[in-house]
């Protein structure tokens, strides 16, 4: 990979990015660095390593460990290289027998208090303690070991993945920093004083009932075995990496996958990874052990009838059931009968090649995907008004952003990562203003500045938006020359007299939204007038029956203020799973071929007519929410979903039940017997992100590598089936290697004409579009024009409707619905590994107000009513929302959270209204009858499954 | 053709138009919604939509009817 540093090398400090240049002398090297650089790091970029213990190149330096002494010519003593700015004309040696012996006589002291057990220590072969000892040459500890020490330290293994063994600890501090600098938690501190240091967390808690998000940057920060991977406790250290994408949430994390043969030690984050820059959060670098649990799928199934045992089959039994079953029900019922569902959680090759199957081999465009229930609206939005579907920004554009404005998104929990880098920014001095129902952890960030929380009743976004707009219009906050250059003029004035109508002032707005006038119009001026103001948004904006609306009254704020087109500002969607910008890429939508081309279009369908060899229906197909209507009407009748679970994921459930049961063939392929699987008649394995090769493209339009580190466990990467199927079908496709499905969605997107796996090799990453004019890529978009019209964006029009789900005698409260850490999405992963220690069960959090209403207290059972459905969930009494406002999470099957959702959805797209359902609370005693029915069905389903192997066994 | 079926397309449709009242008068709301039903809608939908609207299409908000007429008329 092109890297201007070396990833796997640590240079001590951070680099400084100054662009003056100051040349020294290290031992006898003239060497020319940034101005800021320390002559630590000046020394490691000419491959001088100074020793160094309590520095590390992610932390700023600290000087404690002293063992990096160094000696300048002119200067008295013998100053620390890490704390110590590299000058103009300096002279520095690193090596001669006093700094030695300094070294030697510091090393000395720390061994004297420090367990002699490395042949026997997990840091063995790993630990910069032992290395250094061997750099100073140390040989002998005049000291003793019969002093007062630390070597009966107790450990803490309360954290399921790291164990705290204080006995090693060097109290270099660099796993506090981690936690301060990297993570910005703040959950370490140093407690004590001299010899009484230790590290403590919380408030001298375990790890695990501390403020600790379990991120795993202090792992990687400590030099010894303090602060060790239980993984590598248990396996020794591994004997080799492949560096590869994380396969949670839409940040898109580098990671090393550091082995042993083809089993995962550990999931190290990558340094050299552009979208996380060497951090991680407990899902990715710890959450990995699904991929060998004992639940996966290890063969394909096939049955007549979802009501009957599976039956173990070959490969080529269930692909060639699975083309069978298709074919004859086509034949029966037309072309149109059967469709499919691509995966964000599977790469862009396999998504790409899902929709191919579809529009190719079945001859039509059933084709949708998970991202219909989540960001489709961005898709339509930004489309509408900035002229591509895509976020503006890098992510590290944050750190240029004076003002960060989030909407409907909780960064912390749902995108860890970038909400780590989000808070240093804040940490820095950017305000922060929170459009929210709830209150997020964002707006407790230590050390934040200036910050703002607007709790918006939900379904009120829009009119939050246009109030906003309303004052930077009719206060002259306009970035007139941005207007009058970049934006299309018509559109400009149509909006600007509907968006000054007094209906949209704040003060109008205010017994909508619930937000306080004056505040709105804080929060307007400090987004108009910060210098870079950035908007952050995520589903909070989207899974509204306005939610399209939504998206573009955002873009309308960003271009009304100027803010798009440069760092620092933007319009930035937080994808949720890992490839939903990719799977909305490679075009799974059913309107839409890969590249966002509309199946109309004809010369688009043309190129694709031309290298796929067949002719291409030019109506748009169904969406989800029409294929489940679809099937209930008997017109839909057979569904190939890969990697998706809408059976737990859909919007009211019950609906979603009674259209998979109405299928005469559903085909699932996944990792696990997933809810939708148990209404299935063919069950093909899926593969992990560590089985397979291909591409991810994260919420930043980075295109990373996935690099297959085991093989697939039932013998197939994802992109094998389809192919098989496609090939079962009539339909032939010839691919070797993902690369090749690459090159082909190269030739025929234009986004990505450049896009290739050996560029992607050569640069790390790449953000489309990447071709001729960004041959390689463009990190941020429409920094001279708009791909809309002749290039101007154009303003929409934003009226605000209420939806029509809204509270009322019956159903009092609004439900509001999100995510937390631990776990991810429909949970399928998460709830296979040890997360489950933070959050093992949905709950329902409660305003005390409503709480008091209804005589609830914490833990009791409650009873939650909608017009869709009935559930039960236990309560915890809370004042992060506002009274009538109630919210929980959808991670546990069980839970039933979309058995309340309803079928209201966003006007333009479909997308769900997640995020509002009216109902009412009640205390219960036992669960609803569709938690029964769900428990009886899953222990069905389940001894179906164990038939299967049982059976197959016997054969054997 | 099932009536939940319908129903839903009605309300789908019907809230197209309510969010793009401000488009203009009558006649722009419902060269925007044909625009949009066009250009997202399958074959099947606007083939139901069509037979609804020859029907009298009777729960059809105005600016909604009249782009099913104006799709029916391209159509033909």
């Amino acid at each position: 990979m092109l890297q201007h540093f070396d990833p796997n090398k640590d240079y001590g400090t951070p680099a400084s990015l100054s662009e003056k240049l100051v040349t020294l002398e290290i031992d006898g090297v003239e060497i020319s660095v940034p101005e800021g650089t320390s002559v630590m790091r000046a020394a490691a970029l000419a491959d001088i390593n100074i020793p160094k213990l309590c520095a590390t190149d992610n932390l700023e330096s600290f000087g404690s460990c002293r063992i990096c002494a160094v000696q300048i010519e002119g200067r008295r003593g013998t100053p620390a290289s890490c704390t110590t700015p590299a000058e103009a004309g300096m002279k520095v040696t690193t090596q001669n027998e006093k700094l030695a012996k300094l070294r030697r006589n510091i090393m000395e002291l720390y061994i004297s208090d420090h367990p002699l057990d490395c042949l026997t220590c997990p840091a063995n072969g790993d630990c910069e303690l032992q290395d250094m000892a061997g750099a100073v040459g140390l040989r002998e500890v005049r000291y003793g070991f019969d002093g007062e020490n630390h070597l009966d330290a107790p450990k803490d293994t309360s954290n399921p993945y790291f164990t705290f063994d204080a006995s090693k600890c060097i109290v270099c501090s660099r796993c506090v920093r981690a936690c301060s600098e990297v993570q910005g938690t703040f959950a370490l501190t140093i407690d004590g004083r001299g010899f009484d240091s230790k590290v403590a967390a919380g408030q001298d808690e375990d790890f695990l009932d501390s403020e600790c998000v379990s991120c795993g940057a202090c792992v990687q920060a400590c030099p010894t075995a303090t602060l060790m991977e239980n993984s590598v406790i248990e396996m020794g250290q591994p004997e080799h990496s492949v560096v590869t994408t994380c396969a949670y949430c839409g940040v898109g994390c580098s990671f090393k996958a550091d082995m042993k043969g083809d089993q995962v030690v550990r999931m190290t984050p990558y340094k050299g990874g552009e979208a996380n820059h060497g951090h991680s959060c407990v899902k990715g670098r710890f959450a990995f052990g699904y991929a060998t649990h004992k639940d996966r799928i290890r063969a394909p199934m096939i049955r007549d009838s979802i009501d009957q045992p599976w039956k173990e089959v070959s490969w080529e039994e269930a692909i060639g059931f699975a083309a069978r079953r298709l074919k004859e029900i086509q034949a029966e019922h037309g072309r149109e009968s059967i469709g499919g569902i691509t995966s964000s959680r599977c790469t862009n090759e396999e998504t790409y090649l899902v929709q191919k199957l579809i529009r190719a081999g079945f001859g039509n465009n059933n084709t949708d995907t998970c991202a219909r229930v989540c960001h489709s609206p961005t898709g339509y939005g930004l489309k509408q008004t900035l002229g591509e579907s895509a976020g503006t920004q890098t992510f590290d554009s944050v750190m240029q952003s004076d003002c960060v404005l989030v909407i409907g998104a909780n960064p912390t929990d749902a995108h860890p990562v970038f909400g780590s880098l989000m808070r240093r920014r804040l940490r820095e001095g950017a305000s922060l203003i929170v459009a929210d129902p709830r209150h997020i952890d964002l707006l407790d960030t230590p050390h934040l500045n200036d910050s703002m929380h607007l709790p918006l009743r939900p379904g009120t976004n829009v009119a939050l938006v246009n109030a906003l707009a309303h004052v930077v219009v009719t206060e002259g906050l306009e970035d007139k020359e941005f207007i009058a250059k970049r934006c299309e003029g018509d559109a400009y004035s149509k909006w600007r007299d509907f968006i000054s109508d007094e209906r949209h002032s704040p003060e109008h707005m205010e017994a909508v939204t619930g937000v306080a006038a004056a505040d709105i119009r804080q929060a307007a001026r400090t987004y108009a007038t910060a210098g870079n103001a950035a908007i952050y948004y995520g589903l909070g904006v989207t899974e509204h029956s306005q939610g399209s609306t939504m998206v573009m009254g955002i873009a309308n704020l960003a271009l009304a203020t100027g803010n798009i087109g440069r760092e620092g500002v933007g319009v930035n969607p937080l994808r949720g799973q890992n490839n939903v910008q990719g799977s909305c890429d490679m075009g799974s939508f059913p309107h839409e071929l890969p590249g966002y081309q509309h199946v109309a279009d004809p010369v688009a369908r043309g190129r694709f007519e031309a290298v796929w060899g067949v002719e291409i229906d030019h109506e748009p197909g169904l969406r989800i929410p029409n294929m489940f209507d679809a099937a209930i009407a008997g017109q839909f009748r057979a569904m190939y979903v890969q990697g998706e679970d809408i059976a737990q994921s859909d919007p009211n459930t019950q609906h979603v039940e009674q259209a998979l049961r109405a299928l005469d063939c559903l085909i699932v392929q996944d990792i696990f017997l997933n809810e939708t699987a148990k209404f299935a008649h063919v069950l093909l394995p899926g593969s992990t992100f560590l089985e397979k090769n291909g591409t991810f493209t994260n919420a930043e339009r980075r295109i990373n590598r996935v690099r297959k580190v085991m093989p697939p466990i039932a013998g197939k990467e994802d992109w094998e089936v389809t192919v098989e199927l496609s090939n079962a079908l009539g339909y032939p496709m010839d691919y070797s290697h993902p690369s090749e499905i690459m090159d082909e969605i190269a030739s025929l997107t234009p986004s990505f004409k450049n896009v290739s796996y050996e560029k992607l090799e050569q640069e790390g990453s790449l953000q489309w579009p990447c071709n001729d004019e960004h041959p390689v890529g463009s990190p941020i978009m429409h920094v001279e024009n708009f791909p809309i019209g002749d290039g101007k964006a154009h303003f929409a029009i934003t009226e605000f409707v209420a939806t029509t789900e809204r509270s009322s005698r019956r159903y009092p409260l609004l439900l509001t619905t999100g995510r937390i850490l631990s776990q991810y999405n429909v949970g399928a992963q998460t709830r296979r590994t040890d997360n489950q220690a933070w959050h093992d069960e949905d709950i329902l959090e409660v305003h005390p107000y409503d709480a008091e209403e209804r005589g609830i207290k914490d833990g009791d059972w409650l009873g939650i009513s909608s017009r869709a459905g009935h559930t039960v969930l236990r309560a915890l009494v809370s004042e992060r929302m506002q009274p009538g406002v109630v919210y929980t999470t959808f991670h546990h099957p069980h839970s039933g959270a979309n058995v309340i959702t309803t079928d209201n959805s966003d006007w333009a797209t479909n997308c769900p209204e997640y995020k509002v359902t009216a109902v009412q609370v009640e205390k219960v005693t036992q669960p609803s009858e569709w938690q029964k029915n769900f428990h009886d069905n899953h222990e069905r389903q389940q001894s179906f499954l164990k038939e299967a192997a049982a059976a197959a066994a016997e054969a054997q | 053709m099932s009536q939940s079926e319908m129903d839903r397309l009605v309300q789908m449709i019907n809230q197209i138009a309510i969010n793009n009242i401000s488009a203009g008068d009558e006649n722009a709301v419902a060269e925007m919604i044909a625009g949009h039903v066009q250009k997202f809608w399958s074959r099947r939908m606007k083939q139901m939509l069509g037979e609804y609207v020859e029907q009298g299409g009777e729960e059809l908000h105005p600016a909604a009817k009249l782009a099913a007429q104006k799709l029916s008329a391209q159509a033909a």
